[in-house]
């Protein structure tokens, strides 16, 4: 069976832009795949050379072993970023209004259940709190009861609570058996939901992988996050490596044992601090090594200071 | 699913999203009234006095249609394409089985229910105003309707054109006011110069004009003219249609 999702070596330039340098991936069948990446990095054209939607330079694009252009309309489905349909319909207005346009389509009571909107169809779009109106953006991209469903930032302006709705429906549909190809630049939404997760920086796949493997391989070490005033040299007297961060220290490799121990020569040295946070490395710090690592290139690498100010 | 059923959901959208629209609703229908009740009822006609209205008010009834079926569908279309890019709908209908034809054709039979309805209501007022002298003919109808086709497809010319709404607003005005002025509305050719004549002739507004006086005022046969704008509303729908994103 061919896989759902298949990009060999595409690219594609805007004038002097390159939005896509080389990238291949593939994503199997019932796979939840996450794209993350900042603004502007390449997330959105890669999901419009996979729908169809524009067409690469070069390379070549299938969505079950067909072109994007050939396979089967209600085979597919998407979620446009930043998409708004007409606001002045109700949700199973809009519903309806989008099955009229497909040959096969669901119930629509179907769809509005499936999304948690059966309470609230009657409602206008432009009257739906912006959880709602994601729910049923996505509800719009059920009706053709697609095999594989595209969603090109569905979280980002929304507020946690309409994060936390949606992310629960995605979980449901892939449990379902549909495919989701995901684009975000939230690394955590990746972390949670996604089998697989690429990377993407400058147009650029950095990496590949299960969230897990690319923790374990990129992420370092569980740490301690210091917001403080004082600097990595200032700390002479800690037992640990340090680096620098935007609101104070990061001190690598502490295990939850040894808390209390570093916090005992934190109040040693007279060190003030304003919080501390230790956390497990999360997708986010792989996102940031990895893209620091293509940044840092072509200049001196920012190294972690061991206390003292030490190079490691 | 056929060609009809998603232009009828697309039509249905359109229809039901105008009417919940209500300052578009008021303005559609009250703009052409509004344009009657200064140009009919307070400057007036004066057939014996010469100056710019030197017929008949009976005589002006292209001028007042002519102002239904090019400023409606020309804004209403041009915006509508700028509301479907600025939310990304074309991208979402790209993936679904409607066609660009399909999404304007569906768009120009809204704005033919709506101008149709107004042009009923200006119709009205003005045989009201003239005593019912204004000749009422099935060509009427098709006038409308083929010059509602042509302006729409229009509209999304300019939609494609422009980059935004407020974009569309102003080139459907640039162009709409020297049409409504120079295409036998409510200036005839004889207070234009010599040598600008021949453009007239390139206004499909012009045949409008011509045909629409011949069935209501002079009481002539207009098939001419009508086949001119259906020629007129053939190319410009394909023209329009072809600039609906579609990939």
């Amino acid at each position: 069976m061919p896989p759902a999702v298949l990009a060999e070596s595409i690219s594609k330039r805007y004038d002097d832009t390159v939005a896509l340098d080389d990238v291949s991936i593939d994503v199997d069948g019932g796979e939840i795949f996450a794209l993350v990446g900042p603004n502007g990095s390449g997330k959105t054209t890669l999901v419009e050379a996979l729908t169809g939607t524009t067409t690469p330079d070069s390379g070549s694009v299938s969505i079950f072993g067909e072109s994007p252009t050939s396979v089967e309309d209600g085979r597919v489905g998407l979620l446009p970023q930043s998409f708004t349909p007409p606001e002045r319909l109700t949700a199973r207005e809009l519903v309806t209004y989008y099955q009229g346009l497909y040959d096969d389509q669901q119930r629509g009571d179907d769809v509005l259940a499936a999304v948690g909107m059966e309470t609230e169809d009657d409602t206008w779009y432009t009257n739906l709190s912006g959880g709602q109106q994601r729910r049923i953006c996505v509800g719009i991209t059920l009706v053709n009861d697609p095999d594989l469903l595209f969603l090109d930032e569905p979280t980002t302006g929304i507020d946690p609570a309409g994060r936390q709705s949606l992310w629960s429906l995605i979980d449901d549909l892939s449990a379902g058996g549909t495919t989701i190809f995901l684009t975000t630049h939230y690394m955590k939404e990746a972390q949670q939901l996604a089998d697989r997760v690429a990377l993407l920086d400058d147009g650029t796949i950095v990496e590949v992988g299960p969230p897990t493997d690319l923790i374990e391989s990129y992420g370092g070490g569980t740490h301690l996050l210091v917001e403080t005033e004082t600097s990595p040299e200032q700390l002479s007297v800690l037992e640990a490596d340090v680096e620098p961060t935007e609101d104070g220290i990061r001190i690598l490799d502490v295990a939850t044992a040894d808390i209390g121990r570093i916090v005992g020569q934190l109040d040693t040295q007279g060190v003030t601090y304003e919080t501390l946070t230790w956390a497990d490395p999360s997708l986010e710090d792989v996102y940031l090594s990895l893209t620091d690592e293509r940044i840092d290139e072509n200049r001196p690498s920012r190294e972690p200071m061991t206390a003292g100010g030490r190079s490691r | 699913m056929s060609r009809t059923s998603r232009v009828t959901a697309e039509a249905g959208a359109a229809w039901r999203t105008f009417l919940r629209r209500r300052t578009a609703v008021f303005f559609t229908f009250g703009f052409p009234l509004i344009l009657v009740a200064i140009f009919g009822i307070i400057v007036q006609a004066n057939p014996a006095g010469g100056g710019l209205f030197g017929h008949p008010t009976s005589f002006y009834v292209p001028g007042y249609l002519a102002v239904i079926v090019l400023f409606t569908p020309l804004s209403r279309i041009g915006s509508a394409f700028a509301r479907y890019r600025d939310g990304n709908r074309f991208q979402k209908l790209s993936t679904t089985p409607a066609t660009s034809r399909e999404w304007l054709a569906a768009h120009t039979l809204v704005n033919i229910a709506i101008i149709i309805l107004a042009s009923t209501v200006v119709l009205g007022v003005l045989e009201l105003l003239v005593d019912g002298t204004i000749g009422l003919s099935p060509l009427l109808l098709l006038f409308i309707i083929l010059a509602v086709v042509v302006f729409c497809g229009l509209g999304a010319i300019l939609g494609r054109i422009t980059d935004s709404q407020d974009g569309v607003v102003a080139a459907s005005n640039a162009i709409a006011l020297p049409l409504v002025f120079l295409s036998e509305t409510f200036v005839m050719p004889e207070r234009l110069p010599t040598w600008f004549r021949p453009v007239i002739g390139l206004s499909p507004l012009t045949y409008f004009s011509r045909g629409v006086r011949k069935v209501t005022y002079l009481g002539q046969p207009a098939w001419s003219d009508l086949l001119v704008l259906a020629m007129f509303a053939a190319l410009v729908f394909i023209l329009g249609a072809s600039a609906v994103p579609q990939e």
